[in-house]
């Protein structure tokens, strides 16, 4: 019999699949009990059906700047997230807000009236120093507003279970490919699981994001705009993703080479000469894209490509400059900015957070720094984080310094319990951290793709679930609208025979 | 005062390339001191050029050139009315510097950029020019724009892009735009927030380094260039310009171009090109006065850009690092 083990009582996190006195949730009666079946050989042996599913398929994650080697199979918890149909909804409404807004603010400072920083929602010079902030993409109209085609939001839940959003990412959020490839790796290893559930399906993905970015060509594509899926290479962390996406939607996978713009239209080389673009989903950070406007050293990217843009023959997503909204320095003013555009309470909150530039905030955050999460702003993927209660005192008072050096670089954060979930660790389910992360897909209109990448932290007590340091992650299930959401009617139904059947296998 | 300008730039490659793209900015602003009357650009070979609008308000001609070739003439011509500068600024207390509206109105003229970076060298340079100026602002910009030529010596071709200030300093030479990245690298580590201006000057005084009649010219000719300078935010009184290679004010015959915060904000020219070739590009501006006295110019005179003007980049191949990037 697998051990869950239970939670520590006296833990601040929520679970999500036990209650503080160790009962199962209804919400995760069923699995538990299917997975309880399960002895633990049975369930490395179904750990090693995942492992070599992706290894099989070359599904990988790079690490930068470690000695063990930089290529990882990609690593898959074999306990799953559940999330209910009407919790669902409420996140998706919320996401879908989030984004629009943010898609708002992002017209907003590069091609209106600067609306928000002249009616003081954000400061102006905060917009202006921000290093996401592209001169380049000043004037840039995006069809539809749609600055963010694809955007990834970090959801975490805190103590009481509050979904609360820490991160956008807004450039090139990745991960997506993970969650369609956890899905298939789960079918494989527990083909029996989906007797007892109905789950929103995640094989749609490809046909969604290629509807947007078709939605967002220029006027007088066609009806059949030609999209490329343009890649920094193989060396890049992401390629297998890039790679996939381009497979999912039936588009080409090309690098800048493969691109050349004439008189201001961007061409695809192919065998039967050149073909025009319309659309690039662009897999490289802005200031690669072009070596004629950004970096001249840059040779990841199309010469030409940004008078291209401004010419209106092709649309380049997510549009260029979107770093300015996923800021974490812009990341507390997010909520006022859905009640400035859209005149709304916002669904989902943000974290607390503390501007280091605003004096009382600061005062008020040295005063229980080792309480806190110290951020830097210009980092992602968990780079440069100070936790504030794993801080030895010479590390605080170093972060103390540099933010007085350069409060417009800090941020500082209440700590999130993050919620804990059973996850396979040596022979015991045990509970871990973990978040969501959404993505959320902008075309005509915005849209929220069933579920997200789960990220889970493998280490014990650690609050990092990025994948560039070492987290792993879950299949996520949105629990189909009608079915059994509360999976209470199942919690005392053993699926004994299922499960025999199933190890039989 | 009415000016005839035609910058005109020769990209030359010692073999066939077969594809250049680049981002010219040459066409001189409109604003309250100057009109643009006409402006016209053309490429030999011919192509569609796209005409925008950057964020610093200049105006950028995006041009490309696909298919074999061996050189690239890119000619500009403007003409345009200037007026004299309206006045100085009143005297002013360095006080007001640090208010928290002036500090946030010029954030992004304050903090370093690409070209503009200071260490300790280039702050002991700029506290010790200011060292005896009085509690004004103007009095400080004046000073630092004036220390400028003590602590570098006029050299023409002296320098390139991509020289940091402290080795600008060390070095003790440069041309108008080490001259210009200096002063603002100096005004900005003070605490005022200043700006990089690229434009033309129409200069007849044979005394200063940029119109000394050197190339064989009649010191009593017209003297014409493309040039670099700089604007300071003064409290109250807004963007004051002067002209640190020239030692002092801007007026009627400097003919701006576009500001920014440093040189590549307002590079005249950015581009790239693919071939194994090497390139050589010649800048070169003509300036005439049509309604000089025909004492004062008898024909238009003909000088290399005294801004330097980088070699289009020749893209290399695929770089590991580079497709390294972070992904969210």
């Amino acid at each position: 019999m697998a051990d869950f083990r239970r939670p520590d009582a006296e833990f601040a996190a929520y679970d999500e699949a036990f209650d503080r006195d160790g009962s199962v949730r209804p919400l995760y009666a069923a699995i538990v009990d299917r997975f309880s079946n399960f002895d633990a050989a049975e369930l490395r042996r179904r750990e090693g059906i995942i492992e070599e599913e992706f290894r099989r398929q070359g599904i990988t994650f790079t690490v930068y700047g470690d000695s063990q080697g930089t290529e990882r199979t990609w690593p898959m918890d074999l306990f799953p997230r559940l999330i209910t149909a009407a919790e669902w909804r409420e996140i998706e409404r919320g996401l879908a807000q989030r984004v629009t807004a943010l898609n708002r603010f992002l017209a907003d400072v590069y091609t209106g009236e600067g609306a928000a920083m002249a009616d003081g929602v954000v400061p102006a010079w905060l917009v202006q120093s921000s290093d996401g902030f592209e001169r380049n993409a000043f004037g840039i109209s995006v069809p539809h507003d749609a600055h963010c085609v694809i955007a990834g939001i970090d959801l975490v839940r805190d103590a009481q279970g509050q979904y609360r959003v820490l991160e956008d990412n807004l450039r090139n959020p990745s991960g997506i490919s993970y969650v369609i490839e956890n899905r298939a790796a789960m079918t494989r290893a527990f083909p029996l699981v989906w007797e007892d559930h109905t789950v929103e399906p995640v094989s749609q993905y490809g046909r969604m994001l290629r509807t947007a970015l078709e939605s967002v060509a220029p006027a007088g594509s066609g009806d059949k705009p030609l999209i490329v899926i343009l890649t920094p290479g193989i060396y890049n962390s992401a390629y297998f993703e890039h790679a996939f996406l381009a497979r999912e939607m039936g588009v080409e996978l090309v690098e800048g080479p493969d691109l050349v713009v004439d008189e201001h239209v961007v061409y695809l080389r192919t065998i039967e000469g050149l073909v025009p673009v319309d659309v690039i989903y662009r897999r490289i950070d802005d200031t690669f894209l072009d070596p004629v406007s950004f970096r001249p050293d840059s040779t990841l990217g199309v010469p030409g490509l940004l008078g291209a843009i401004r010419a209106g023959t092709v649309t380049v997503a997510n549009a260029v400059g979107n770093g300015v909204a996923d800021d974490k320095a812009i990341h507390p003013y997010v909520t006022d900015l859905i009640r400035y555009y859209l005149g709304e309470e916002p669904i989902l909150g943000n974290v607390e957070t503390y501007v280091m530039w605003e004096p009382d905030q600061r005062a008020a955050a040295f005063e229980r720094l080792d309480e806190l999460v110290i951020k830097p702003v210009g980092e992602s993927g968990g780079y440069g984080i100070v936790i504030g209660r794993d801080a030895t005192e010479e590390e605080l008072a170093n972060a103390r310094a540099e933010i007085e050096a350069d409060p417009r670089n800090w941020v500082v954060q209440e700590v999130v319990e993050l919620s804990t979930l059973a996850s396979m660790c040596d022979d015991v389910l045990e509970p871990r951290h973990l978040d969501l992360r959404p993505f959320v897909i902008t075309g005509e209109r915005t849209q929220v793709f069933p579920g997200g990448l789960t990220r889970v932290a493998m280490r014990k007590g650690s609050l990092i679930v990025n994948s560039s340091q070492g987290g792993g992650s879950k299949d996520t299930w949105v629990l189909a609208p009608g079915t059994n959401s509360g999976a209470a009617e199942l919690a005392g139904e053993p699926s004994m025979d299922a499960a025999g059947q199933e190890s039989a296998r | 005062m009415r000016l005839d300008i035609a910058y005109r730039l020769h990209f030359q490659y010692d073999a066939s390339v077969s594809e250049s793209q680049n981002e010219i900015r040459v066409r001189p602003r409109d604003d309250r001191r100057q009109q643009v009357l006409s402006y016209r650009l053309t490429t030999t070979p011919a192509t569609r050029v796209l005409q925008t609008r950057d964020y610093f308000g200049t105006t950028v001609d995006h041009l490309g050139v696909r298919g074999p070739h061996r050189e690239l003439l890119v000619v500009a011509e403007s003409s345009v009315e200037t007026a004299p500068i309206e006045g100085d600024p009143q005297s002013v207390s360095c006080e007001r510097l640090a208010d928290v509206d002036f500090v946030n109105a010029h954030v992004e003229y304050m903090a370093p950029s690409q070209h503009v970076q200071w260490g300790d060298l280039i702050n002991e340079v700029a506290t010790w020019a200011v060292r005896s100026a009085p509690d004004d602002v103007c009095a400080r910009v004046l000073a630092i724009v004036q220390a400028v030529p003590t602590v570098l010596t006029y050299e023409r071709g002296s320098t390139s892009i991509g020289v940091t200030l402290e080795e600008l300093v060390d070095g003790g030479g440069g041309v108008c735009q080490d001259f210009a990245h200096l002063a603002v690298g100096m005004l900005r580590c003070v605490g005022i927030p200043a700006r990089y201006v690229s434009g033309y000057l129409f200069a007849v005084d044979e005394t200063r380094p940029e119109g000394n009649g050197a190339d064989g010219v009649a010191p009593a000719a017209v003297s014409v260039q493309t040039h670099a300078w700089i604007e300071a935010a003064v409290p109250g009184f807004g963007w004051y310009g002067l002209d640190p290679t020239n030692g002092g004010a801007v007026g009627e015959r400097h003919v701006v171009i576009g500001h920014g915060r440093d040189y590549n904000d307002v590079a005249p020219v950015r581009g790239v090109f693919h071939g194994a070739a090497e390139a050589e590009v010649d800048a070169e501006v003509i300036i005439a006065q049509p309604t000089a006295p025909a004492s004062m110019v008898t024909e238009p005179i003909r000088r290399r850009s005294n801004v330097a003007v980088a070699p289009p980049t020749a893209a290399v191949a695929d770089h590991q690092q580079a497709a390294q990037q972070q992904q969210q």
